[in-house]
């Protein structure tokens, strides 16, 4: 581009700071645009940081949606080589149980065979060998290239890139308008959620990435998208139960998904239609912790004896077709959205549906369509281009190219930055004592996130580094989190709310599950910080 | 084994029973399975908030308050546990996020103030470089918008520098071990960095073996020096236990460290033996029973989804029905089930299927109905619940 622009003036603003916008950033400025991405709150805060963190083979979708089991597999291939810092090849197993029919095994290995997805039928008793949580009384397994994925991670490398291809990354503000010259979106009015100030920002192509929120961005520049909020509720344990992936070989239904992450393992999902009033707050209920216990026990029986650190639920944006109002048609496949096709808004394109695993295709769609509007034609080059953290060789090697004897804190910090932790001071005593034993983030791993990687409060530094996402949920990291953040931002009052706040956060986790050893720590937290540090509530 | 009276639980309120019951001859074990809510104390015993009213069937109900709140400084201080404060009235400590809060009894080390009071003019506020679990500009921001000028202080002592080697080493208790044989070395460092301020602030990190090392601190200035609470463990509070269980023992109290009751035996409604994980086959017998086990995070009450229950006897608890009745959303508000805990009658004899059993007693965290953290009474109900078991037996 050889335009001349102001400070507010760019080729293209992307509204929505979850994967896909994030996403779409990074494709967009490597494509060599000048680019904008808005978030109205922290990166990753709505369903991208609130699902399994699977990363889909497609073989779920195989029987009954071949174009998206066909997506996921080419974007799960391309995933373990432009993000392999965010992955973990864990494999997948897909279970008989008894009550399961297991002439449904036979459609499903043919139909990911179709889709191009590896299955490969496993002798249930060396199934049981392989991945030993499975439930014993299964009848039959199958082995698929599923694994898990850190969608927090996934998000921030995205933008990191997406920054470092020139991208303005304007966290904590909130579109409250489009500004339009007739028919046409010539850029968005904000206010900045911190300072209360309102900007404008211009650009020709706007792209709305809204997530289930992107309902009402659409609305606010007059167009209607017809949208489904479907809650999901999951459900984390406190330890890596199983090591490979656990599905039910059935239909798609509740809670037959089992996926490890880090050091924990995760248990999902139901799915409830809700209003969109409710997308801003979700909470989950007993009825759906139950279900997901019940349902979860029969994939891997020790879940019922497992501790349960958390319960989280997030909105699916589904959308149904155009040509169906009644919303009975609902496809959970990519939407990419031509609002002057659509509905003659220029200037304006919207990337919705889908889901984590697609993103990049997501993303790819969008920006060829942002491409086509501006004249441009550049190729998309975010298939085979690495992000941040994820070039060279290994993840396990990559420790060693840094230090030459790296230590615990120090291989840890490569285990979540990839290569990007060469950035990190990691160098002596004080920078690798740990702020958070349960995840083993060190001081030089806040510090940095702090410094680089848009940190304004505790609950975003607990996305780009884990602290508080362990056993203890933040009990006594979360005080020491908060002292290096004060530190860092020069304001302790702020430090203060924020850990008061930041508590209040995993409280919200905790209390539906207010029994057991969840109760147990419960009843420790309530004395340290309401008697102990007597730290008080708004 | 035959004992008089055999109480299970070796924190606050088991010690104390136990010290109560040998002075008056008794031949009394402790069952205490090591850690307890005396590790992350405060530094200080609440027995009730200013203002606050004892609902009826509290514990405090059943015991006469104002007796027994003049013994506790007494009977502590003849146990090696020397503790302060006006035993009618309230003081307030500084917490470790710089506000003010008010308990009854203080530990060596927790200063006494009153409400609102300004601590100084000038407060230097010193702290170990690299101890994350004192948060010197919380305690900074609290002091400031209380008209204190503060200056913070990180001191880089060689001592440490073994402690620091492991990346999650430099914490209260270990800095304390390290601290009581070279506290001197912090004297000299802060004499060196003392201006004009008319106060000194440091980590309760220091007397873990007894309080010798405090005063010792404090008469080396001749300005005040506070001791402000840290994130637990609490050096203050562990150093009270192992004072309180030495005490028992020289006394010549039986405590089985580590062991834990795994199951009991009723008959008649009366407790005739219990089984521990240790002692395997060999029942412990005696006459009375304490039940001093603490509330869930000691495992003396547990709850599954659909109900609270006591583990070991199967008491009756107090409880209300249905999960969600059971928290608040918000964090900050009264928690319904921070008050659940075992029914005992008018004289702290439990519960079970509505009968009292005639020689089990429970005492402290373990009651139910008490509000320990709501009406700030949580030591006191502990203190106050043994004296007065023991003293009935």
């Amino acid at each position: 581009m050889t335009r001349d622009y102001k400070d507010n003036e760019f080729d293209v603003i992307i509204v929505g700071g979850g994967i896909t916008g994030a996403g779409t950033a990074r494709d967009c400025a490597m494509r060599g645009l000048r680019v904008l991405l808005i978030e109205r709150h922290d990166i990753a805060t709505g369903a991208t940081g609130r699902n399994h963190g699977l990363l889909h083979s497609g073989a779920r979708y195989a029987v009954t949606d071949r174009e998206s089991a066909t997506e996921c597999i080419e974007e799960n291939m391309i995933l373990r080589r432009i993000a392999r810092h965010c992955v973990d090849e864990t494999e997948g197993f897909f279970i008989t149980l008894p009550e399961d029919d297991l002439d449904y095994q036979k459609k499903f290995v043919e139909s990911c065979l179709a889709a191009g997805i590896s299955a490969e039928v496993i002798d249930p008793k060396d199934a049981i060998r392989m991945e030993p949580s499975i439930n014993p009384e299964i009848i039959g397994a199958v082995k698929v290239p599923d694994g898990s994925v850190d969608p927090f991670r996934l998000c921030a490398s995205n933008v990191m890139d997406a920054k470092l291809h020139g991208a303005k990354v304007l966290v904590y503000t909130e579109v409250t308008s489009f500004i339009k010259e007739g028919d046409t979106v010539k850029g968005v009015k904000v206010i900045d959620q911190k300072s209360g100030q309102s900007a404008e920002y211009y650009a020709p192509v706007t792209v709305n990435a809204g997530g289930i929120w992107g309902h009402n961005i659409a609305a606010m520049a007059g167009a209607n998208i017809g949208m489904f909020p479907a809650k999901g509720a999951l459900l984390i344990f406190a330890h890596r139960v199983n090591s490979i992936v656990i599905n039910r070989c059935r239909k798609p239904a509740n809670a037959d998904i089992l996926v490890p992450g880090d050091t924990v393992c995760v248990i999902g999902t139901t799915s409830t239609k809700v209003p969109f009033e409710e997308c801003d707050n979700m909470h989950v209920t007993p009825d759906e912790v139950d279900l997901l216990l019940t349902e979860g026990a029969k994939l891997a029986p020790s879940l019922a004896n497992t501790r349960i650190l958390r319960a989280y639920a997030g909105v699916r944006p589904l959308v149904s077709a155009d040509n169906d109002p009644s919303g009975r048609n609902i496809s959970r496949g990519i939407v990419c959205l031509d609002h002057e096709k659509r509905d003659g808004i220029k200037g304006f394109i919207s990337i919705t549906g889908g889901k984590l695993m697609t993103y990049r295709l997501m993303a790819e769609q969008a920006t060829d369509a942002v491409c086509l509007k501006l004249g441009i034609d550049k190729k998309c080059e975010t298939a085979t281009t690495p992000l941040p953290g994820s070039e060279g060789g290994k993840i396990e090697e990559v420790s060693k190219k840094i230090w030459a004897n790296p230590t615990t804190p120090q291989k840890a910090s490569v285990g979540r930055a990839g290569t990007t932790a060469a950035k990190i001071p990691l160098k002596d005593e004080y920078d690798q004592a740990l702020v958070c034993e349960c995840e083993e983030v060190s001081v030089g791993e806040v510090n940095s996130a702090i410094e680089n990687l848009d940190v304004h409060n505790m609950v975003d530094l607990r996305r780009r580094t884990r602290v508080g996402m362990g056993t203890c949920q933040g009990e006594l990291c979360a005080c020491r989190a908060a002292g290096l953040l004060g530190k860092a931002k020069g304001c302790t009052e702020k430090a203060k709310k924020d850990l008061t706040d930041f508590m209040n956060e995993r409280w919200k986790g905790m209390y539906p599950l207010a029994w057991g050893q969840t109760l147990r720590e419960a009843e420790y937290t309530q004395w340290v910080y309401n008697y102990v540090l007597g730290l008080k509530g708004e | 084994m035959k004992f008089d009276t055999i109480i299970i639980g070796g924190g606050l309120a088991g010690l104390s029973a136990g010290l109560r019951l040998r002075e008056k001859g008794q031949e009394v074990a402790i069952i205490s399975s090591g850690e307890n809510a005396l590790h992350f104390s405060s530094g200080s015993f609440g027995v009730l908030n200013e203002g606050a009213a004892v609902p009826e069937g509290h514990p405090y109900t059943k015991l006469n308050l104002s007796k027994y709140l003049g013994e506790v400084i007494p009977f502590f201080g003849k146990h090696g546990v020397e503790l302060h404060g006006d035993p009618m009235k309230n003081g307030w400590r500084l917490t470790p996020t710089g506000s003010l809060k008010e308990a009854r009894f203080f530990m060596e080390e927790t200063d006494i103030l009153d409400k609102d009071e300004k601590i100084g003019e000038k407060a230097l506020i010193v702290n170990f470089l690299g101890f994350m679990d004192f948060n010197t500009s919380f305690i900074a921001d609290g002091l400031e918008k209380m008209g204190t000028a503060v200056r913070l202080e990180a001191l880089r002592l060689s001592s440490m520098d073994r402690l620091r080697e492991n990346p999650s080493e430099m914490r209260s208790v270990n800095i304390a071990r390290v601290m009581d044989s070279s506290w001197s070395e912090i004297v000299a460092e802060i004499k060196k960095l003392l201006k004009d301020e008319d106060v000194i602030i440091l980590p309760q990190v220091f007397g873990l073996k007894d309080t010798a090392v405090i005063k010792s601190i404090r008469d080396s200035f001749d300005v005040k020096v506070m001791f402000v609470g840290t994130m637990p463990p609490s050096v203050p509070g562990i150093r009270t236990q192992m004072q309180l269980k030495k005490a028992f023992e020289s006394a010549g109290g039986t405590i089985l460290m580590g062991d834990s009751v795994v199951s009991a035996k009723i008959d008649g409604g009366k407790v005739v033996s219990l089984k521990t994980k240790n002692l395997g086959d060999h029942d412990l017998f005696a006459d009375t029973f304490i039940l001093a086990t603490g509330g869930y995070f000691s495992k003396g009450i547990a709850a599954t989804p659909e109900k609270v229950f006591e583990p070991l006897f199967g008491l009756d608890v107090l409880f209300s029905e249905g999960r969600s009745s059971w928290y608040d959303p918000d964090f900050y508000s009264p928690q319904a089930f921070m008050d659940f805990g075992v029914a005992t009658d008018g004289s702290f004899k439990a519960l079970k299927d509505g009968e009292p059993i005639c020689n089990l007693y429970a005492i402290g965290s373990v009651l139910g109905g008490s509000g320990a953290l709501k009406l700030g009474c949580g030591a006191g109900v502990a203190i106050l619940s043994a004296l007065a078991v023991a003293d009935s037996i």
